[in-house]
């Protein structure tokens, strides 16, 4: 009799412990498929000024000492600057980011959004 | 007998999911096996006016700091030698030549020597569509283009006359150069060099050799629209870039992708440096036959061994109609071209497919 719950203890361990196993990997699969695990990171003049979820929404002004500004709108899961003081506007239409390593310059206001982690880009490096 | 194997294989399972458990965990926490090289990246905004992007491996983020940091501080070498608007102390550079003209030679570093005598090399190959000595012509749309985005209502072209009158002293064959006093000068007063058709692409050959010596044998290197893939991954795979897609706004990051060993990338476009006047876009590039910027391209890209030459080309192709282009890359050995043309139609030259990601024979 002992022998044999022995036996089935193990089973029932055993099945758990699969469960457990499954469930986890199930979980953290369908986090890497939806939720956008990135965050887009804000560099002014390489000095880091902050980092925000991608899975946030928000509007966050970036503003210069000498008043300049940039604007990061973080928005169904991407990341995008829609307005800022530099003259020739080029982060402006840049297209929004959301995958790992792209990034969204002004060079004027020396301002960076970089994507670190979540999804992961298919190329090494974009030419610009 | 069989429970036996029902048992035997629930150990197995409980053994396999806490192997997994552990797998995990690890994979989660930042894991650091001995000898094991990790991939970093680094980008810096201040030299060249660009973004500078470097791609990497090394055993921990402290060594491939204190190499990025080397490979910055040869490109700033570089960034203050082939400089035309300010002065360094203790440096000559290009502007302390400009500066000279028509008055003494100076004596240059040998890395301004050396790029000098590339750009005449690729004046000849290119039948003066690169022509170094275009400053004084530059120097005018330059001046309108700063004026023209930060007053965009404002924004005009330079007059037909001004331009015809720099265009008298662009004669590359004027500028004198002494190899052996490591000298530079130029005859004409009026002329001045610009090397921001060639300089970067060249320096960052210079640095990408560099890298080597300090024990980067696996980097990617990229300066404004500059980059050159050393190696290849440490796996052996090779490095994979996007060619941007001229339309900044456009879902699509990337055109078409290219995979690279030892090889250089470089692309002149209409899409970073422009100025727009009565709805019209005019770019920094500028055809020398014509003193206007070239429109016949959204963007150039050029891969080449050496990205000095891959600059000059791309400079050149896309002040050429495509057809003369076509023909000019495909005489020449080791060098392909891909255009963008502003609709949005892409044309290659005959072997660019041999380094297209998705056609490429592995």
């Amino acid at each position: 009799m002992g022998k044999k719950t022995w036996k089935y203890d193990i089973i029932v361990i055993a099945v758990l412990l699969s469960l457990t196993l499954a469930a986890y990997i199930a979980v953290r699969l369908a986090q890497d498929a939806k939720t956008p695990g990135g965050v887009a990171v804000v560099t002014v003049d390489g000095t880091e000024r902050g980092r925000y979820a991608l899975n946030e929404e928000r509007r966050e002004q970036i503003t210069l000492a000498d008043g300049a500004y940039n604007v990061l709108m973080i928005s169904e899961g991407r990341a995008d600057i829609t307005d800022a003081s530099c003259p020739d506007k080029i982060c402006v239409r840049h297209r929004a980011v959301d995958k790992s390593g792209q990034s969204i310059v002004c060079l004027p206001n020396k301002v960076v959004v970089e994507i670190k982690g979540g999804e992961k880009a298919d190329v090494d490096l974009i030419t610009q | 007998m069989k429970d036996k194997r029902i048992v035997s294989a629930a150990i197995v399972m409980s053994v396999a999911a806490v192997i997994c458990i552990f797998a995990f965990l690890q994979r989660g926490g930042k894991d650091q096996t001995q000898n094991e090289l990790i991939r970093y990246n680094a980008s810096f905004l201040d030299v060249f006016d660009t973004k500078t992007d470097i791609v990497g491996y090394g055993t921990s983020k402290e060594e491939f700091t204190a190499q990025v940091e080397k490979l910055k501080e040869k490109l700033w070498e570089y960034h203050k030698l082939y400089d035309i608007y300010n002065d360094y102390e203790g440096i000559s550079n290009i502007k302390t030549i400009n500066d000279n003209a028509g008055i003494a030679p100076v004596i240059v570093d040998k890395e301004i020597i050396r790029l000098l005598l590339c750009a005449r090399e690729m004046y000849e190959q290119t039948d003066g569509q690169v022509n170094i000595a275009m400053g004084s012509v530059l120097s005018i749309w330059h001046e309108y283009r700063e004026q023209g985005i930060a007053d965009p209502e404002h924004a005009r072209l330079p007059e037909r006359k001004e331009l015809e009158k720099a265009a008298a002293h662009t004669d590359i064959n004027r500028m004198i150069i002494d190899e052996k006093a490591s000298s530079v000068y130029l005859e004409d007063s009026e002329m001045s060099l610009d090397v921001g058709g060639i300089g970067k692409g060249y320096a960052v050959k210079q640095v990408a050799e560099y890298a080597k010596t300090i024990g980067m044998d696996n980097v990617l290197i990229s300066v404004g629209g500059n980059v050159c893939a050393m190696g290849t991954h440490t796996d052996g795979s090779l490095w994979r870039l996007g060619i941007q897609n001229p339309d900044t706004e456009s879902e699509e990051e990337y055109v078409q992708k290219v995979d690279l060993e030892d090889a250089c990338v470089v692309t002149s476009g209409n899409y970073q440096r422009y100025y727009t006047v009565d709805g019209k876009r005019y770019c920094h590039i500028i055809d020398p036959n014509t003193l206007m910027p070239a429109d016949y391209f959204a963007a150039v890209s050029i891969i080449a061994e050496d990205s000095g030459e891959a600059d000059a080309l791309s400079t050149a192709v896309y002040n050429m109609p495509y057809e003369e282009g076509l023909a000019f890359i495909n005489e020449r050995d080791g060098v392909e071209a891909m255009w963008i043309f502003e609709d949005g139609t892409i044309a290659y030259s005959e072997h660019f497919k041999d380094y297209v990601a998705d056609t490429r024979t592995q």
